[in-house]
């Protein structure tokens, strides 16, 4: 009797760690390789900056926002956002886009933007005396 | 034990065609809750990710509203002392859980179907991962309620207990289970949601496994 309680525990434990382990696993995860954004078909979160160039384009019949990204090596990616264009999207310093890479760019469903700060530290003026 | 549980199963099965008190108030929630989101929605087209969650709304409300009746019940007719004397509590729980499973997986067909007629964006994409999600969502639903039915059934406040308490204990399974009917309808591999239906799994796991060490103090109270 002792004995049931004590194996149907270990399999309840066993299964809460992996259950929660699983769920540390299963949200959306960051990736700021843009070849391999490319190659899954998985709800990611690309982060990346900007390509000033290629400017961007509003699209304003189907209500779209698109550009053009890249990552740290130099990967180009076309970005379309269901929506308008984020206030401090030309001074962002980084942009982060959640979304999925279909039909040749990724289709984003939420855009952050990472602006450079205003202020910025100065240095600790010293006095001698 | 399994021919027990078997005519307990049959004599409810035989019990609830005669009053259809579960199945009718199942399919009234259903047609009225759907109803009502065709309304809200109007000419709007409704996304995927909405559908998905929409879809658990509905399941998650239907089961509250018509699952509580296997030891509710019981307790009502005052036959859940005959029924102490008669079989076994883990015979009991078999019983009553192959009861509400049918009843869980009836209901929810019916709903994937009225959804699948009534939401133009309710297209399933990938039907082997819903099959899935499905199959193994369903059974966690079933689980869940049938062993808070029983602890509510001797509690006074039946219909507002019953919600309550199954919210926190049923969230994992609707968190992964939204995740999973989103990725069914976008067309994602079963692959790469593997995460998800293993949470589901061992949610599963873990809710018979306790169920079962714990439906002997519930039951005797």
């Amino acid at each position: 009797m002792k004995n049931k309680y004590m194996f149907g525990g270990f399999i309840i434990v066993v299964f809460l760690g992996i259950m929660i382990y699983l769920f540390t696993q299963s949200n959306i995860q960051y990736q700021d390789d843009f070849t391999k954004v490319m190659n899954t078909n998985k709800t990611v979160k690309a982060t990346g900056t900007w390509v000033k160039e290629e400017g961007y384009d509003i699209d304003k019949e189907n209500k779209q926002f698109i550009f053009y990204m890249k990552d740290e090596n130099g990967n180009k990616m076309k970005v379309v956002y269901d929506g308008t264009m984020p206030n401090n999207f030309e001074s962002a310093s980084s942009v982060v886009v959640t979304g999925k890479y279909v039909n040749g760019y990724f289709h984003a469903r939420d855009i952050l933007t990472k602006c450079p700060s205003k202020y910025e530290g100065q240095e600790v003026q010293t006095s001698t005396m | 034990m399994i021919a027990k549980a078997y005519a307990l199963f049959k004599k409810d099965l035989h019990s609830e065609l005669r009053t259809r008190y579960a199945i009718n108030s199942l399919a009234m929630f259903i047609i009225v809750a759907i109803s009502i989101i065709m309304f809200a929605v109007g000419q709007e087209r409704v996304s995927e990710a909405l559908t998905g969650g929409l879809f658990w709304v509905v399941i998650f409300f239907t089961a509250m509203s018509g699952l509580s009746r296997a030891f509710v019940s019981e307790e009502e007719r005052g036959t859940s002392l005959t029924l102490q004397l008669v079989a076994a509590p883990s015979t009991v729980f078999t019983g009553k859980l192959v009861f509400n499973i049918i009843l869980v997986f009836t209901m929810n067909t019916v709903i994937t179907l009225l959804y699948a007629a009534l939401f133009e964006s309710f297209v399933i994409k990938n039907f082997n991962l819903f099959l899935l999600s499905f199959v193994f969502g369903n059974i966690g639903l079933a689980v869940s309620s049938t062993i808070i039915a029983a602890i509510i059934a001797k509690a006074g406040a039946k219909g507002t207990l019953y919600p309550v308490l199954s919210f926190p204990i049923l969230l994992p399974l609707i968190i992964s289970s939204v995740q999973l009917t989103l990725s069914a309808l976008d067309g994602t591999s079963i692959a790469d949601s593997k995460y998800e239906l293993a949470i589901v799994i061992s949610y599963d796991v873990i809710m018979l496994t306790a169920s079962y060490l714990l439906f002997d103090f519930i039951w005797k109270d």
